[in-house]
């Protein structure tokens, strides 16, 4: 039973990773904590939802989509309500508090578009996975595969593309220092945005992947959300490894707390977790307590 | 090369510089010199783009560039080359100098000139998988240049090259600098504090003083000008060793 369990955590952990990759990304690239990403996971698995079930299309074709599509709406939403205030500074300066109610106003707003176009109801994205694959005793349905062999490609393919591409580094150079990035001719505004349409794609992804195994409603992304948050502060905000390694960790914990302590108590496990590990070590598993990023 | 007619400019409502005329010949070196607080770092944010000019004109190559984008004027080929502290001390130092060729595309070109910034400075190839930040300050000094020069530069603007370095190392990085100027033939502008290296240094020298061009001339000159000395070291407070 408990290899199940591990199994079932270990994969809904990889989904917080993937959310918290983009928070912490957003974080490292733009000084700000962004608030609306539970949205973005949302509207992914709306995307993924419409594609799978009403479009007909396959499911790896759809999570692709799905994340293409958000990662424009994450450019377009960036472009055009946060650059106001992320141009005059982020973090701990007066724009940056603005900056997270924003975030809050376009979760809500996002949220109510969705009502709009999808309704209330919660939807499952029906995908046939065939019969669960029997591995000795354990009974692993494929679509738990699919979200490990999914998020484990993404996560190769995104620390490839930071570490050897050159719009990787340039990114990275952004994320340490903008003025400096652009005195090495880097297009920071451009870099910005693409940091940010990765984030939301990444998002988008995590809300893909689990619409077939927990419906997909409006109101979904919020929950999502504050367990990826809780999951990028466990393992070190703005870490990316760091991230991976606190969504598994909170995956595994709540999944085994559901299991053996209190099934109805299932999400406050993640953030019992989170205090335990800040008494221990307040910047998080792997975080930095000088902000030497990149 | 670089022409700058009456630039103004500052932060917020707070005006920093007041009107600096500058002229940088095709080729040349020239100095500006300043001490602290006296808008030499302001007028390099002015020209790379890092800040908005209020007023006047920066022209690069017969070209406005002022209140254009930094990335475009790097583009353009005019670079700033930082202070040894703006490297990327959490990238290798390989990653630094491919950062200084963001602006170029051309693949066998980039790799040649990397390979020509490791002869010039020798001890950046020894070291570099490691991260900027074990650098010794004169290792980092080096590294900066070099990155400038990775976006093989019309025109390179050194901001006080010899800020926090020993003498005999100043001495070092002024002997390279030179050296790329005889080799690369980059014109250069030299923002320094150290007066008398820059001087030996440059062919021409402007003193700037309260955001205005104070005193100007030939380097060779201004290094025996009792002026210079005076408005560099910032006034009448003491003349002498003895009145100390």
């Amino acid at each position: 039973m408990i290899v199940d369990f591990l199994v079932v955590g270990f994969s809904i952990g990889l989904v917080y990773a993937i959310v918290a990759l983009g928070i912490s990304l957003i974080y490292s690239g733009l000084d700000i904590v962004h608030f609306a990403h539970g949205e973005f996971v949302m509207f992914g698995a709306f995307f993924g939802l419409v594609l799978v079930n009403d479009s007909g299309l396959n499911y790896p074709i759809s999570i692709f989509l799905a994340m293409i599509f958000a990662g424009l709406m994450g450019v377009f939403v960036e472009r055009v309500f946060y650059r106001r205030l992320t141009s005059k500074g982020g973090g701990y300066t007066v724009a940056g508090m603005g900056m997270i109610i924003c975030g809050f106003g376009m979760a809500i707003i996002l949220q109510n578009v969705a009502f709009l176009i999808w309704g209330a109801e919660g939807h499952a994205i029906q995908v046939d996975f065939g019969t669960p694959l029997k591995i000795g005793t354990v009974n692993l349905p494929k679509s738990y595969l699919w979200i490990l062999c999914v998020s484990v490609t993404l996560m190769a393919v995104l620390h490839f593309f930071l570490k050897h591409t050159k719009a990787g580094l340039a990114i990275r150079a952004v994320a340490a220092n903008k003025d400096i990035a652009y005195l090495m001719g880097i297009n920071v505004p451009l870099m910005i945005s693409l940091i940010f349409g990765l984030a939301c794609g990444l998002a988008a992804v995590g809300g893909v992947l689990i619409g077939p195994i927990n419906y997909v409603q409006v109101e979904m992304g919020y929950l999502i959300l504050i367990k990826a948050f809780a999951a990028a502060v466990v393992g070190g905000f703005g870490s990316l490894p760091g991230a991976i390694l606190g969504g598994l960790m909170v995956g595994i914990f709540e999944t085994l707390g559901a299991a053996y302590i209190s099934g109805s108590h299932k999400d406050i496990y993640a953030f019992l977790l989170l205090i335990a590990v800040l008494v221990i070590k307040p910047t998080g598993l792997l975080g930095q307590l000088a902000k030497s990023k990149a | 090369m670089l022409k700058i007619q009456g630039v103004e400019t500052g932060y917020g409502r707070l005006q920093i510089l007041r009107g600096i005329d500058l002229h940088v010949p095709d080729g040349g070196i020239v100095a500006l010199l300043g001490g602290n607080g006296t808008g030499k770092s302001t007028l390099l944010k002015a020209i790379s783009g890092l800040l908005r000019v209020w007023s006047g004109s920066i022209e690069f190559n017969g070209k406005p560039i002022h209140n254009r984008r930094p990335n475009e004027i790097v583009k353009a080929g005019l670079v700033q080359v930082t202070q040894g502290k703006d490297s990327y001390p959490g990238l290798t130092v390989e990653e630094n100098l491919k950062l200084g060729a963001h602006s170029r595309s051309d693949r066998a070109k980039i790799k040649e000139d990397l390979e020509r910034i490791y002869e010039f400075f020798p001890i950046l190839r020894e070291r570099r998988k490691q991260m900027a930040g074990l650098l010794s300050g004169g290792q980092i000094q080096m590294l900066v240049i070099g990155r400038g020069l990775m976006a093989a530069p019309k025109m390179i603007m050194l901001d006080e090259p010899s800020a926090a370095l020993a003498p005999l190392v100043v001495l070092d990085i002024f002997r390279q600098i030179n050296k790329i100027r005889a080799e690369l033939g980059t014109t250069i502008l030299i923002v320094e504090q150290n007066v008398r290296m820059a001087l030996l240094l440059a062919e021409y020298g402007y003193v700037i003083h309260d955001g205005r061009i104070h005193i100007e001339g030939n380097a060779a000159d201004m290094i025996h000008d009792e002026n210079v000395r005076h408005a560099y070291l910032g006034g009448t407070v003491v003349e002498s060793a003895g009145e100390l």
